[in-house]
């Protein structure tokens, strides 16, 4: 089967300001893809040309096997960063409205539209005016809107944005409901906590290129812990001084309350934990894991400064 | 095409369906018929008559015994009598053989009536020498009601009648009236002393004031075209007046539905709503549907206007002056001329990011619309000039410029038809072709309004 998303060699300019430069891309088929990376790195201006919203001035884009997304538009869900309603109409008429521009028959996609507010707690509002719901109410809307349809590919800007945590929860398990039912998802975000926890491979952009391209365990192996927070059981009792002299210890600083303890090069964790908690008794002793947005501080570091744009 | 059509449906649904457009489609019949029931009415509230004394000094003694005569109510009666005729020549031939031997005319006269009100009662008195004169004006001061108030003193100049020698100027007269006094009469004693004055100077002359009248009168003439069908009668103000009335209806059509379409849009980009949708049409459909959901809310105006006035054009047996391929033209150039302007207007709503920034790109658009109304009246005197010819033929304006000439009482040859519409549809695909481009840029640019410059900028990037 082909890949749902391919993206080769993809460049977009806006003036002067180069927002995409250069971007390769797979998405297989069932995949839960996530696109990480600063405000201004390039993420919704990609999602904007893989849905033909935009159009790259260089590059080739496949989606579900069509060379342009207006050719399989109706398999496509897309909820915007910037998402609306219309303020006037009710909410049952807006989601068969969305629903009939989503290739749905007219005949049915009343019932399916007062399923899914069903599904969402939602079955009382059919009537309302968009208008009179909250936003977690309306933001519950929109996501319907974007997949009424049942879509292959699911594409998601900036989904959790302005949620709380409630909301958030709820979102977090609409998607994954979709990506379990088979659709391909594919979402943005800069909270990159988020795409650790849901995502099962991460894109990373940073100033218009892709930075990273992998599955997240691959992420963590590369990216394995070399470091221990340590807190002592006898809190008078000096780490850095009772540390010294252990080979397997690169440096001993003192944070907070703790110690963290980076590993010298090719020590191996089990005999620095061994060492160490032989040298202090730990109240404490744990792993420090580099999240994602430290890959990312790190990755950024080692590239180029990017160039002034007049 | 069930996506444009989708798009349409509710473009039509959101527009039509709101109490403000209702309102607004209704007002204007509902004024129109609260009219007719209400102005008959009130011209049949007949003003009260004039009554009171008027003071002459006549060193002539020609004059006030005329003036006497002019002044009787049977005199008003029958100067009220000359003018309702010469009304009725003006009307449209149509309108009066409606209103002969009917209700109507009996209507109209009493309307008539009604404005200029009772006969008045007036009595004359003479005053010897002008010597009296200040003490008549001091009469004009006293209080209406006032024994010896007056309402008018006239003072007649010694040559008003005859002049010293026979080829020297004559004089005529001064008039002095109350303050607040009823306009009617002034107009009534200038008329009274035009005849009177006149009389008098025929009289020394040996003339007979009422032979000579007989023979200078002349009925109103109304031109007869001259076609294979027969004679058609021409020249009614209702024949002028119909030209502008169908140039009116698709302006007005074309403007409302426009701005509408330009505040949606703009309602769309500004509420974000516009991404979700780009999701699952091209911009392409997206602004096709809201051209053609607009298109459908300017025919229903059409429809309602239009039929109103045909209505009242059939009440009025004048439904005659309308060619049946007028309608159907009506139809064609409203198209092409809403097609125009939507998108022009779509373009717009799509560029800016709220209602008061398009004021500036809306100005030349409002122009093409406007501009035929204002040139009105030399296309109507000669609709078949070089300019109007070529006015007709020039988009976007060559819609609005047709339908003036077609309904004027010379239509164009079929040839300038013909390549009016050939022309107005390039004009119109010109018009969609740039619009779609702006409409794709600008529906995701947000920020500061752009300029016409922007505008070019972003046609040639698209």
């Amino acid at each position: 089967m082909t890949d749902a998303i391919v993206l080769s060699d993809l460049h977009k300019s806006f003036g002067s300001k180069q927002a995409v430069r250069g971007l390769e891309l797979r998405v297989p088929r069932g995949a839960l893809y996530g696109v990480i990376g600063p405000n201004g790195a390039g993420k919704s201006t990609s999602l904007r040309m893989i849905l033909s919203i935009l159009f790259p001035d260089r590059g080739r884009i496949e989606v579900l096997g069509e060379d342009s997304a207006l050719k399989a538009k109706d398999r496509i869900g897309y909820l915007p960063e910037e998402r609306g309603v219309y303020r006037k109409m009710a909410v049952g008429e807006f989601l068969q409205h969305m629903g009939i521009l989503k290739g749905i028959a007219r005949g049915q996609v009343k019932v399916r539209a007062q399923n899914w507010l069903e599904r969402v707690g939602l079955p009382e509002v059919a009537k309302k005016k968009c208008e009179e719901l909250s936003k977690g109410m309306q933001q519950k809307i929109q996501f319907i809107a974007s997949v009424i349809h049942d879509p292959e590919l699911l594409i998601l800007d900036e989904p959790f944005s302005g949620l709380d945590p409630v909301n958030m929860r709820m979102v977090r398990d609409l998607i994954m409901d979709q990506h379990q039912r088979g659709t391909t998802v594919l979402f943005s975000t800069h909270v990159m906590h988020q795409a650790e926890q849901l995502c099962d491979h991460i894109v990373m952009l940073h100033d218009g290129r892709k930075v990273l391209d992998d599955p997240l365990s691959t992420i963590r192996e590369r990216n394995a812990p070399r470091a221990f927070r340590l807190q002592a059981l006898d809190p008078k009792i000096d780490a850095m001084l009772a540390l010294a002299g252990l080979s397997c210890i690169g440096q001993v600083n003192r944070e907070d309350g703790h110690y963290r303890i980076d590993l010298a090069e090719g020590a191996r964790l089990d005999e620095a934990a061994q060492a160490i908690a032989a040298r202090v008794a730990p109240s404490r002793l744990e792993l420090i894991r580099p999240s994602l947005e430290d890959v990312f501080v790190e990755i950024v570091s080692q590239q180029p400064t990017p160039e002034l744009v007049a | 095409m069930n996506k444009i059509l989708q798009i349409a449906r509710r473009e039509f649904a959101a527009t039509v369906m709101t109490k403000g457009f209702l309102i607004g489609l209704l007002v204007m019949p509902l004024m129109i018929g609260v009219m007719a029931v209400l102005m008959p009415m009130l011209l049949n509230f007949k003003s009260p008559p004039i009554k009171g004394e008027i003071a002459v000094i006549d060193p002539t003694g020609e004059v006030i015994g005329r003036l006497r005569e002019q002044l009787e109510p049977t005199a008003f009666a029958s100067r009220r009598q000359a003018m309702d005729e010469r009304l009725n020549a003006v009307m449209p031939a149509a309108t009066q053989q409606f209103a002969k031997g009917s209700a109507a005319e009996a209507q109209i006269g009493e309307s008539l009536k009604g404005i200029l009100g009772e006969v008045p009662q007036l009595t004359l008195s003479q005053i010897a020498t002008e010597a009296g004169l200040e003490a008549a004006k001091a009469r004009l001061l006293l209080g209406k009601g006032e024994t010896g108030a007056l309402l008018a003193v006239i003072v007649l100049e010694h040559n008003a009648v005859q002049g010293s020698e026979p080829s020297s100027e004559l004089g005529g007269y001064a008039l002095y009236v109350r303050e607040k006094l009823d306009d009617r009469l002034v107009g009534d004693v200038r008329e009274a002393m035009k005849t009177a004055v006149v009389d008098a100077r025929l009289a020394v002359r040996q003339l007979d004031a009422a032979e000579i009248r007989a023979v200078t009168r002349m009925a109103f003439v109304r031109p007869q075209i001259v076609t294979r069908d027969g004679d058609l009668s021409n020249g009614d103000i209702a024949g002028k007046l119909l030209p502008m009335a169908f140039m009116i209806l698709i302006m007005i059509a074309v403007m409302t539905a426009g701005q509408q379409l330009m505040t949606s849009t703009i309602e769309e980009k500004s509420s974000r709503v516009v991404e979700v949708l780009l999701a699952a049409v091209s911009p392409t459909e997206l602004m096709g549907g809201k051209i053609l959901g607009q298109m459908a809310v300017g025919l229903l105006m059409l429809l309602v206007y239009g039929g109103l006035l045909i209505l009242a054009m059939f009440s009025f047996s004048v439904m005659g002056l309308i060619d049946p391929w007028l309608l159907v033209y009506l139809f064609i150039f409203f198209v092409i001329a809403f097609t125009t302007l939507a998108a022009l207007m779509a373009a717009i709503g799509a560029a800016v990011n709220e209602l008061r920034e398009a004021q500036a790109l809306l100005t030349p658009v409002i122009l093409i619309a406007v501009l035929p109304s204002m040139l009105w009246l030399p296309i109507s005197k000669d609709p078949d000039s070089m300019f109007a010819t070529v006015l007709s033929l020039v988009p976007p304006i060559s819609p609005f410029v047709m339908m003036l000439r077609l309904a004027s009482s010379t239509p164009p040859p079929f040839w300038q038809i013909a390549l009016s519409i050939v022309l107005g549809i390039g004009g119109m695909l010109a018009a969609v072709w740039f619009a779609g481009k702006v409409f794709r840029i600008g529906l995701l640019m947000h920020g500061k309004p752009p300029n016409f410059a922007t505008l070019i900028r972003w046609v040639r990037m698209a």
